[in-house]
């Protein structure tokens, strides 16, 4: 069957190679992987037959971009193509107002000035810079970093390189429900820290940080506060000024907008200086040389105007179907452990543990949910997630924990067939479990003997 | 000041426009945002705001018009499981 699909799609790229309105898309080796069954329209893909499209609960990693972004995108990529540093004619004229008017609305939704908007190619990128680039510009006076064991992977990795040019790092731990303790953060500091990064939103558990009393610490000690925000902006309401933030980390595709782009923002008054990464003509205040991608760049801000505008009608929305899903799946199971603080938490992200209940046969019974677990984001090896770890979740119940996102998109039908989905899989897995008999008959886990063979 | 009648085949043609979409999250966001949206307008008096929420709307329209011309034009190779079950 696949053979026949590639033999066609052969046929007509060869007799018609460049038609402009040819519809045919190229064959690629991955493409020729997915045989799709046009009898009975099932899925196969990589040894797994599914029915159909799963439904999309993964929005953490990343959001299907909105029509409307989508639109804003389409006029500016085929007319406004003109470098937007060409100084001398109309094209780069263009390109730079439109590059301008993002700006604005980037800036807009985080309460700052447009000059203090720099874009990059993403959060990762917009993180490297702020930690490295400041620790570099203050290294003869500051040699100490502040941040968390539950950062994003970047952070911590440009934290571990700043360690082996030898910097000294503290990695602060954090609280049963994934608060950083305040009393730790002001304890940690010292005359010669120069950094502070702690995310806003966490992008596996979902807690929000008390951003405002963090930074109220740092202005008191003078420090440096860099946040990374990427699951933060458009979702929660983020005032850069009330934050004390002197640097703060953004990406366009957690709010529906492209991949690819990314802001960082570098406060003006008080100013702080950074060594940029990317060297060249100086574009964007010095900072990040390069020519923007001014198509990506006019969707960052169209994301950006409509997650304002949207901000609270999504927030409603996304609070009745996290409550739906949470109760859903309780009304049905026992031993459902949510990670991170119920209080303080985005309304989007909710990461659930199931007790007794294997991890990688329970993502592997839910094929038709596309989530995220706990383990996957992270490693390619079989280690659960640091962010659970450093919460002080057990090793059984972090290798269970399935992370559901939760969008603009989210119909209550799909939430509805998620809970069924899950409490089918988990039922099934715990009937087959030795481990849930025992509990079920009352006997302690923790305390057995296990003998020796 | 823009009659009942204008508003109501304003609200018509984007629930049809968003009945269109081959995607199923996106039908059903049309769906839902452009009945919230008009809902949550319902209690306007004041003309000059009454206008601006029906030109926001009718810009709305056209951005949703334009953008299902593309949309139909890469139609999905495989169908949604919510679509799957609903047969």
């Amino acid at each position: 069957m696949a053979s026949k699909v590639i033999s066609a799609t052969i046929r007509r790229t060869l007799t018609n190679p460049h038609g402009a309105f040819s519809r045919c898309r190229h064959l690629s080796t991955a493409a020729a992987a997915t045989a799709v069954n046009y009898e009975d329209e099932s899925i196969l893909m990589k040894g797994v037959r599914i029915s159909g499209r799963p439904l999309y609960l993964d929005m953490q990693a990343t959001t299907p971009i909105d029509p409307r972004v989508f639109d804003a995108m389409n006029d500016s990529t085929i007319h406004e193509y003109g470098n937007p540093h060409s100084r001398t004619h109309m094209y780069g004229w263009e390109a730079e107002n439109a590059v301008e008017v993002a700006r604005i609305q980037v800036a807009k939704l985080i309460e700052a000035s447009p000059k203090e908007i720099i874009f990059m190619s993403g959060a990762t990128e917009a993180n490297n810079t702020a930690v490295k680039g400041v620790m570099h510009f203050y290294k003869d006076t500051k040699k100490h970093v502040i941040t968390t064991q539950t950062e994003h992977k970047c952070v911590l990795d440009s934290c571990r390189h700043l360690q082996q040019e030898g910097f000294e790092v503290t990695y602060l731990p954090v609280k049963t429900d994934g608060l950083v303790d305040l009393e730790m953060l002001k304890e940690a500091i010292r005359p010669d820290t120069g950094l502070v990064s702690i995310m806003a939103v966490n992008n596996e558990i979902g807690v929000v940080q008390p951003m405002e009393e963090i930074g109220r610490i740092c202005k008191e000690h003078n420090v440096p506060f860099h946040t990374d925000a990427a699951q933060a902006i458009g979702k929660i309401p983020v005032d850069v000024k009330k934050w004390n933030v002197a640097l703060m980390s953004m990406s366009a595709h957690k709010i529906y907008g492209p991949k690819g782009v990314g802001a960082l923002y570098v406060r003006r008054r008080p100013r702080i200086r950074l060594e940029p990464l990317m060297n060249g003509g100086g574009q964007e205040r010095g900072l990040r040389s390069g020519t923007g991608a001014t198509q990506q760049i006019v969707g960052f801000g169209a994301a950006c105007e409509l997650a304002m505008k949207e901000m609270e009608y999504d927030e409603k929305w996304i609070k009745g179907l996290q409550e739906r899903l949470l109760n859903g799946i309780r009304e049905k199971l026992d031993g459902v452990v949510v990670n991170g603080s119920m209080d303080s938490r985005y309304v989007g992200n909710l990461n659930l543990s199931f007790a007794y209940v294997e991890g990688e046969s329970l993502l592997m019974g839910l094929k038709e949910v596309a989530v995220s677990s706990g383990s996957a984001c992270t490693s390619a090896s079989l280690e659960p997630s640091y962010v659970l770890r450093a919460l002080g979740v057990d090793e059984d119940m972090a290798h269970t924990s399935i992370r559901f996102g939760i969008g603009r998109f989210t119909t209550k039908e799909e939430i509805d067939k998620a809970v069924e989905l899950t409490v089918k899989q988990v039922e099934k897995l715990r009937e087959m479990s030795p481990l849930y008999e025992m509990v079920k008959e009352g006997i302690d886990i923790k305390n057995i003997q296990w003998s020796q063979h | 000041m823009v009659s009942r009648s204008e508003v109501l085949s304003l609200c018509r043609a984007l629930l049809r426009a968003g009945r269109q979409y081959p995607d199923y999250n996106i039908r059903e966001y049309t769906k839902r945002r452009t009945l919230d949206g008009f809902r949550m307008n319902k209690n306007l008096t004041d003309p000059s705001k009454v206008n601006e929420a029906f030109a926001e709307a009718k810009a709305q329209l056209m951005v949703a018009e334009r953008v299902l011309k593309v949309y139909l034009a890469y139609p999905p190779k495989t169908k949604n499981i919510m679509e799957v079950k609903l047969q």
